[in-house]
């Protein structure tokens, strides 16, 4: 079991956790209104860091949005003595990394910009010896990122675990989110009935965890990430994977023990109205509801570990931070959505979060020791889909495919082997790549017995790449490029997050089980097995899709998946 | 108006991805989302959106008005007709 040993929040609002709650405590926000920012030809409002802030953890040799996790993590450190051997592991939550340097012109190369190097170079940096993983899972990242460390630390896979949750804003996310039509241009308004959207946020938070069931410490004892398998953007109606993962967290919680269930609530019309559901129907619309983007807006890879360490060190000091922007109830169900900072003597909370891709995320935080947990789950192995350029082999056994290469060739075999499924076409090409070579692992498997194993919607999908979403970057990149020209994609946009594959398996094949996009400096089969295995710490899933999974161009492509079945000992 | 509905109907094939469809298959008074007409989703929603001001200067301001407007192509082509500024 692990415990929470150290924190640092770095944002707009303060450089220190400590800093930030009593700025959210007495109510001040970072929002503000920026016009012709980062040359945008539309008005926005964000919680953006100053100039004079920039420059105050800027370090030679990094990119911004290295230095901003370095700064953030050697703060963390300086109130906790860890080793930085073997023993301790770097994970980074954040969704677009580097992206701001990514240009059509090249320089520098975007290999500079992988996130696994840019993680290696954050890892150096904080003296980190081990290889660093980064968590890319849409705006659930962070809670995901927590949610890894524990369960690496409670199968002794490493005795630290450092999780950073960082994100920076730019023309590119900003324009991303302005064409899907999720900003609000005041600030934004959770839950409200006169909410009209999110603004957008920067900030980097971290989270030590450490081993051992330390009584003064906080825990996390209880994790659960689901798909709602309906759409890679819009919430499903009635929240199917947010109850689940609520459900899942409070199996065996008391209820009457939780101080506030801290929400997602982006103040998006439909997020918010989602979350309201799944609160309801997990039966918890007594318990006080908060959230935090009035103060901050969406941090986006940090939003899950900044939001989860302001109402820790709220419950610390009995108090239930208000939600800033909150007036009137604006969502379905008697929700009790707390509106002014009020006083409580519980301390359990519940951080919910959802995002992009269909997943869906909730932890449980105590200052208790709680139980340890046995696993009695291992995998096995059952059927291999490897596809590259050149290439199909099922069960290493290869597939003729004549003369043909490259993308014609995921278009060749979408056309012989699926034919039904035109959304394939929407795609972009690392979902096609994830999309076609599960279809041909569960044909394999269909053919072999019939059917699936195990309950459809207990199957997890964790896949692994290096390169992330690099091939939809540069497309969208490509539609907001010219400033004559400047008409950002929305499509494009959406596939820029590269878990958004995993949402596309979950949707065909009504999957609800743990979906996540993991991103290695390199291919490491260990790293992946070890994380897999970390998955099966949640004692949900019958079965899971997992393997390397990365689209770099055309000609340089690799998808190599496997079925594994999940045995219980 | 029945060259602007042929236009729109290539534009929105080429720009939603409806790789398997011709000009054609589109009838234009068939409605474009839900059952029974092209199942095109949300994000179609927004690609269109994009398409009337790239195309035709036509700016909407929110999603929700494009609902109203993209319930066929026929209704698009008259929309389009009606308010566009190139």
């Amino acid at each position: 079991m692990a415990a929470i040993i150290a924190d640092n929040i770095m944002s707009p609002l303060g450089s220190s956790s400590g800093a930030n709650y009593q700025a959210v405590k007495a109510g001040k926000t970072a929002l503000r209104l920026h016009n012709h920012e980062f040359n945008l030809p539309f008005p926005f409002t964000a919680a953006l860091f100053s100039e004079e802030q920039k420059e105050e953890f800027t370090i030679n040799g990094l990119t911004l949005f290295e230095s901003l996790a370095v700064t953030s993590i050697r703060k963390a450190l300086e109130s906790c003595q860890i080793p930085m051997d073997n023993r301790t592991c770097l994970v980074i939550s954040s969704t677009k990394q580097n992206i701001s340097l990514l240009n059509i012109e090249g320089n520098p190369p975007e290999n500079v910009l992988y996130p696994g190097h840019s993680a290696e170079r954050i890892a150096q940096n904080v003296g980190i010896t081990t290889t660093p993983i980064i968590v890319c899972n849409a705006c659930i990242s962070g809670v995901s990122a927590l949610i890894l460390g524990n369960r690496l630390i409670e199968m002794q896979e490493y005795d630290y675990v450092i999780v950073c949750g960082i994100d920076l804003q730019s023309p590119f996310i900003i324009s991303g989110f302005h064409s899907l039509k999720a900003l609000s241009e005041t600030p934004c308004r959770p839950f409200d009935l006169e909410r009209t959207g999110l603004n957008l946020g920067e900030a980097a938070a971290t989270v030590i965890l450490g081993k051992g069931n330390l009584t003064d410490k906080w825990h996390i004892a209880g994790a659960a990430i689901r798909n709602d398998a309906y759409h890679v953007s819009s919430p499903a109606p009635k929240a199917d994977g947010c109850l689940m993962a609520l459900e899942a967290v409070m199996k065996e919680q008391d209820a009457c023990k939780l101080s506030v269930i801290n929400a997602h609530g982006t103040a998006t019309l439909y997020n918010d109205q989602m979350e309201a559901r799944g609160i309801c129907r997990a039966g918890l619309s007594d318990i006080p509801v908060n959230a935090l983007k009035g103060y901050y807006g969406h941090t986006m890879g940090a939003a899950g570990i900044l939001e989860t360490l302001i109402t820790l060190h709220a419950a610390e000091d009995n108090t239930i931070v208000g939600t800033k922007g909150y007036e009137e109830l604006g969502v379905s169900g008697n929700l009790n959505i707390v509106r002014n900072n009020t006083t409580t003597a519980k301390k359990d909370f519940v951080k919910l979060i959802s995002g992009f891709g269909g997943c869906n995320a909730a932890v449980l935080l105590t200052p208790c020791a709680p139980l340890g947990r046995e696993n009695g789950q291992e995998i096995e192995a059952q059927h291999q889909v490897t596809i590259t350029p050149q290439s199909v082999q099922i069960d290493n056994k290869m597939i003729d495919t004549g003369q043909l290469r490259g993308k014609a060739l995921l278009t060749y075999l979408y056309k012989t082997y699926i034919q039904d499924y035109p959304k394939f076409y929407k795609m972009d090409a690392l979902a096609r790549l994830g999309f076609i070579t599960t279809e041909l692992l569960i044909r394999k498997e269909r053919g072999a017995k019939g059917e699936e194993q195990g309950a459809r919607g207990e199957r997890a999908v964790i896949f692994f790449g290096q390169s992330s979403s690099i091939n939809a970057d540069k497309e969208f990149l490509a539609s907001i490029a010219d400033p004559e020209n400047f008409f950002p994609s929305p499509a494009s946009f959406v596939y820029t997050l590269p878990n958004i594959v995993n949402g596309e398996v979950a949707i065909r094949n009504d999957y609800h089980g743990e979906t996540s996009f993991y991103i290695l400096p390199r291919k490491d089969d260990d790293i992946m097995r070890m994380v897999t295995q970390a998955t099966m710490l949640d004692n949900y899933h019958k079965s899971i899709i997992t393997g390397w999974l990365d689209y770099k161009s055309e000609e340089d492509y690799c998808a190599e998946l496997r079925v594994y079945n999940v045995i219980t000992k | 108006m029945e060259e602007l509905i042929l236009e729109l109907k290539e534009q929105i094939i080429e720009v939603l991805n409806l790789e398997e469809l011709t000009p054609e298959d589109i009838d234009p008074k068939a409605p474009l989302f839900g059952a029974g007409g092209l199942g095109l989703d949300s994000i179609d929603a927004l690609e269109l959106i994009v398409l009337l001001e790239k195309r035709y200067g036509i700016r909407l301001a929110s999603a929700a008005e494009g609902k109203s407007i993209f319930t066929s192509v026929e209704n698009i082509a008259q929309y389009v007709s009606q308010n566009r500024k190139k």
